[in-house]
């Protein structure tokens, strides 16, 4: 919201305080300005120029070259205006002038061959309007060279304020220097009324009915009679300019200021138009279709407040008023509405619409129901004193139930044990007062505080506590330098993951972080993917329902840049709906669980001079599986089984189950999926569900005594029929040997001609050891030598060497 | 006896061993000495021939010898098959060295976990929530009334009437509340969505850190003592602070907090919106009708809540002008950090 500091100066005494003072203070105590337009700056370099001279361009129609004459010096000039002529007072910009519009620095150039040194300006490229149709011309009296801030009364300092939801109040420029005469204790100037009211009676011009009380709980009205329409006179122009808004006429433009002035929403409706000269508030019952003054038609739901005179709707309550009876440049008599109406419904309404305008945006947080009288009576004087208007004898104000003052108590207390600091009674008196609260004194401590009712935001006491602390400043609060701390357990519910996290580091793995929004054919590909009902694009209208899909746009992406050896890992929620159930009505209808990937691909080690090059493959990933589940105390819990299982995903895949529950599940990528993402290298992942792995209970560490007596091993290496299993021999090893056996490895496998086709060569090595004693030989070896036997018995294998 | 014939056989094996060149004359070696028939072999078949009393001894030295004999012999065969290139360079200490990898975590893990070890050293838990909510805990619960124009402070993806993506990382204080008595103090950090059209400056979902303590005594000074504390640990100690009053519908009173832009020093750059300060996070005193929801007596207990957004703290200190970057995961990108 734009607020115009020299408009604030007509409600507040601010002389000798700086406008940067001003905005610190405002910032300071919750009204943060956005930006300052300082005109005087901004404007510094235009002055008033004279053409004492006006010439056709010898190169150009359009253009003509003029002389012009900063009371000093003359200039030549290039000018393109159709209305430039020789005589006239202008807005000069010399060289070195910052043109506002554009942002653009005024330099000496050549224009088709003829030199110019500066510029005559526009409106537009002062970004006091629009209008670009042709210079300005500027009174013939105004002195050459005077700045141009002091013939225009651009010496205004603009503030854009962001002012938030719980702040209706703020919306206007009594609002805001209601905050500044509480911030420097100054004292509010309120416009005094006097109306000037003519002989008829406005019970005899029109009427109003209201038929929902519940959502238009006040209106006000003024009739004003034998208006002409014009144009505003200037100093109401260049206030509205001030703030951005475009005059259009003297009903529209005051109606607007007044909003401005003091926040209430104003509607004129002509009153000759208005069939039965009523106004009956309503709301809709049925669907019903309405066209606004801006010629749109709108469907509205039913419920919805309008303002209807005896045959038909004539406005949307609070938002827009209807084409039907707009104001035209022949009406004469209008009937002034201000009203309060429910937030709520204005709001439903609005949204609804789509439709947000300046009144919607005031209605929807809350008017003042106290000044809609104030704010009609405000516009009908001013319909008096510059559209020629008379007033009507008397008001219609339609409030069957008053909306009354809330009383709060404050204890003076609860305040210091809210902000750690005493503020003082006196203190505390004079901010509230200035912001317009009511106070009596109940006892020492508290304080019976009347709420006036442009405050709706202060509903209790820790609301007036907030009041008095932005006022106070919160910077003179002190900042206590230690804290307690309670002496309870501390929980980290992260600190699982961090620890994975740390892992996957240690195995040489990068944490990629997705945007867990996606494109329905991605979600869809691994679960029951959740519809976002209102997505910002199709891209990103359904929820990820596993890490895979999203792992896999991100090897594509880096395969497009060149990068193609990934180590990459993610951990994050996914979300799948259960099984029967198509939307989220409930925490019932989907699961929302915290995933893991691992995600290998590309070339495990380059060429290098120590090593030839080697592309990941499948025991990289379930080494990487295994070492992680090792490091987590889960290899014994943990029974993986790794074969080519139905799986649309993974082409040869190990699965890590736990009691029957599936935990893990990965191997290589599929390539029909891999083609779905523009791969075409092989992609290694590990999907883990974290929930269920945090579900198991891992045995808590103990320590087991070093082995102090030697471990004695034995390697054998046989010839088997190429189809024998490693997991098959090693089972046979591992079963049949003696308690003193402890590991079994394979350490050398190799195919070639002289072990004859479809035969392959398997070592092992055997490790024996008892924690209690030395082995001897003979029991080493009696099964050493049994186990020699039956592998190549069991497996009709044939040992070597 | 036997001793003294494996002394000798150690002896011969470290002569034979200097002088294998070649993966065949280790073979032979191999046959000659670990073989069925081979030395070692034949050494404890005579082990039954020594007397009762020595025979541990001797066993215990013969497993040594064959131990030591089997891993020299291995790993020469290891180093036949893979390094026949070094045998015939001299060495030459310049070689590059091998190529080893740590893996790093996401640069917005990585600022959360510095955050996150700052207040667990003041003495906070770490909590988590989900990110499909409901409306309830995400708005209603946190003060947030329906047809509200505070709603708009938060553009917001729904998945249906009464469900949602969590605007902000409060519907954790909810449930935390929700659990259990006070004196809670905690942090909770965690995903958030917000319904804005992807730029360099807004994405649709961003990471949160948000705190809460409730107890008897607990202060606004507090607050401002503690995220101050904060500030200092986090961002150094060469900066001013100043705290605004803001508004959020959880928190009564609200405040934003600002610190010296570190870019310009406070005199004002395009990153400050020329104003010299930089928002960092936004705080306040937990709203009675938060601790309404949650059955709290809100005469009794006093809280303080504050949030900040990981994103924003991690482009401000690494320099990062796009937060699309964060999520596009170039790999170039994750291995910076
Ligand atoms: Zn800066």
């Amino acid at each position: 919201m734009k607020i115009s500091l020299n408009w604030l100066k007509q409600y507040i005494d601010l002389e000798g305080i700086s406008s940067k003072d001003i905005v610190h203070k405002l910032t300071m105590s919750g009204l943060e300005v956005e930006e300052v337009i300082d005109q005087n700056k901004l404007f510094e370099k235009f002055v008033v120029g004279f053409v004492t001279d006006k010439e056709k361009h010898p190169n150009a129609d359009r253009l003509s070259v003029c002389k012009v004459s900063d009371g000093s010096e003359t200039f030549q000039v290039i000018c393109g205006a159709p209305n430039v002529e020789r005589g006239q007072k202008v807005v000069f910009a010399p060289i070195g002038t910052l043109i506002p519009n554009g942002n653009f620095k005024i330099k000496k150039t050549k224009i088709r061959g003829v030199e110019s040194h500066g510029m005559i300006c526009a409106e537009d490229e002062l970004g006091v309007s629009e209008d670009h149709s042709g210079i300005m011309v500027l009174d013939a009296d105004s002195e050459e060279g005077t700045p141009i801030t002091k013939v225009l009364g651009l010496n205004d300092v603009i503030m854009e304020i962001a002012v938030t939801p719980n702040r209706p109040d703020a919306l206007s420029h009594i609002g805001v220097a209601r905050d500044l005469a509480a911030l420097f204790n100054k004292k509010l100037k309120i416009h005094e009324l006097s109306l000037d009211e003519s002989n008829d009676d406005i019970n005899s011009l029109a009427s109003i009915k209201i038929e929902d009380e519940l959502n238009c709980p006040r209106y006000s009205s003024r009739v004003v009679t034998d208006i002409k329409i014009e144009e505003s006179p200037d100093w109401l122009k260049h206030r509205l300019k001030s703030i951005g808004l475009r005059p259009i006429n003297n009903i529209v433009d005051i109606t607007n200021f007044v909003m401005h002035e003091c926040g209430q929403p104003l509607h004129a409706f002509d009153l000759d138009r208005l069939n039965g000269k009523i106004i009956i508030i309503k709301s809709t019952k049925t669907k019903t279709r309405f066209t606004t003054l801006d010629s749109k038609e709108r469907e509205l739901a039913p419920g919805t407040l309008m303002i209807c005179d005896a045959e038909k709707d004539v406005a949307i309550a609070g938002v827009m008023g209807g084409e039907n009876s707009e104001i035209y440049d022949d009406t004469k008599n209008v009937l002034i509405e201000s009203a309060y109406f429910n937030p709520s419904s204005i709001r439903k309404t609005s949204k609804h619409l789509q439709l947000s305008t300046d009144a919607s945006y005031r209605f929807e947080r809350g008017t003042d129901p106290g000044n809609t009288m104030y704010a009609a009576e405000r516009t009908a004087q001013l319909l008096m004193e510059i559209a020629g208007g008379k007033i009507a004898k008397g008001s219609i104000d339609i409030y069957p139930k008053i909306i009354k003052e809330l009383e709060l108590k404050l204890r003076l207390s609860r305040v210091s044990k809210i902000l750690g600091f005493d503020v003082s009674k006196e203190n505390t008196i004079t901010i509230l007062t200035d912001l317009g609260f009511t106070i009596d004194e109940i006892s020492d401590d508290e304080l019976n505080v009347t709420v006036p009712t442009f405050r709706p935001d202060v509903e209790r006491e820790v609301d007036l506590i907030e009041e008095i602390a932005r006022i106070f400043g919160y910077d003179n609060i002190p900042t206590i330098p230690k804290i307690s701390i309670p002496l309870g357990a501390k929980q980290d519910e992260t600190s699982f993951t961090d620890h994975l996290k740390e892992y996957a580091n240690s195995l040489g793995l990068f944490e990629m972080i997705n945007n867990p929004l996606q494109l329905e054919s991605l979600a869809k590909l691994t679960g029951r993917a959740i519809l976002v009902s209102n997505p910002q694009s199709m891209d990103m209208a359904y929820l990820r329902t596993s890490l895979l899909s999203g792992a896999l746009s991100v090897v594509s992406r880096n395969l497009n840049k060149g990068e193609k050896n990934l180590e990459l890992f993610e951990i994050g929620n996914v979300f799948n709906l259960y099984k029967g159930k198509n939307t989220v009505n409930s925490f019932d209808d989907y699961v929302e669980d915290e995933q893991f990937i691992f995600v290998l691909t590309g070339k495990k080690t380059e060429r290098e001079w120590y090593s030839e090059e080697k592309d990941y493959d499948f025991f990289d990933l379930k080494g990487i599986v295994n070492t992680f589940m090792e490091k987590i105390s889960l290899d014994n819990v943990l029974n993986d089984s790794y074969y080519t299982i139905d799986n649309s995903i993974y082409d040869y895949c190990f699965t890590g189950n736990i009691k029957d529950q599936l935990i893990g599940l990965g191997g290589k990528v599929k390539s029909s999926v891999l083609k779905q993402f523009d791969i075409d290298q092989d992609v290694f992942c590990f999907e883990m569900n974290l929930g269920k792995l945090k579900e198991i209970t891992v045995p808590e560490k103990s320590y087991n005594e070093l082995l102090k007596y030697p471990k004695v091993v034995r390697d054998f290496a046989f010839i088997f029929d190429k189809a024998i299993k490693f997991e098959e021999v090693q089972n046979l090893i591992q079963k049949k040997g003696s308690k003193l056996l402890k590991d079994v490895k394979v350490f050398d496998i190799f195919e070639s001609i002289d072990l004859g086709k479809d035969k392959k060569s398997m070592a092992f090595q055997l490790e024996y050891f008892d924690e209690e004693r030395t082995l001897t030989e003979e029991e080493v070896e009696k099964d050493f030598s049994n186990l020699i036997k039956l592998v190549s018995k069991g497996f009709n294998a044939k040992l070597r060497g | 006896m036997l001793t003294k014939k494996i002394e000798q056989t150690k002896k011969d094996f470290t002569t034979e061993f200097t002088n294998v060149e070649n993966s065949s004359d280790l073979e032979k070696i191999r046959i000659k000495y670990l073989g069925r028939n081979g030395t070692i072999s034949e050494l404890f078949d005579r082990l039954k021939e020594a007397d009762k009393k020595d025979k541990p001894l001797i066993g215990k030295n013969l497993n040594l010898l064959r131990n030591e004999i089997t891993s020299q012999i291995n790993e020469a065969k290891s180093s036949f098959s893979k390094q026949r290139k070094s045998e015939t360079q001299s060495l030459d200490l310049t070689l590059p060295g091998k190529k080893y990898q740590i893996g790093s975590r996401h640069i917005l893990t990585q600022t959360l976990d510095e955050i996150k070890s700052i207040f667990k050293s003041m003495g906070f838990s770490v909590h988590e929530g989900p990110e499909l909510e409901s409306d309830y805990n995400n708005f209603e619960a946190l003060n947030f009334p329906e047809d509200h124009p505070a709603r708009d402070m938060q553009d917001t993806f729904f998945i249906s009437e009464d469900f949602l993506l969590r605007t902000h990382t409060s519907p954790v204080q909810i449930r935390l509340m929700n659990k259990m008595q006070p004196p809670v103090r905690a942090i909770m950090p965690g995903r958030v969505y917000r319904n804005e059209a992807v730029s360099a400056r807004s994405y649709c979902m961003f990471h949160q850190v948000e705190g809460l303590y409730v107890d008897t005594d607990v202060t606004f000074a507090e607050l401002k003592g503690t995220l101050v504390s904060f500030a200092h640990q986090f961002y150094g100690e060469d900066f001013e602070y100043r705290f605004r009053p803001s508004f959020f519908p959880f928190t009564e009173p609200s405040a934003e907090m600002d610190i010296t832009c570190f870019i310009c020093k406070g005199s004002g750059c395009k990153i400050c919106k020329y104003s010299g300060w930089l928002e960092i996070l936004g705080c306040g005193m937990v709203d009675p009708n938060v601790f309404k929801c949650v059955h709290y007596d809100s005469e009794k207990y006093i809280g303080y809540a504050f949030g900040m957004g990981i994103e924003r703290i991690a482009m401000l200190k690494y320099g990062i002008t796009d937060i699309r970057v964060f999520f596009e995961n170039d790999f170039r990108f994750l291995k910076q950090f």
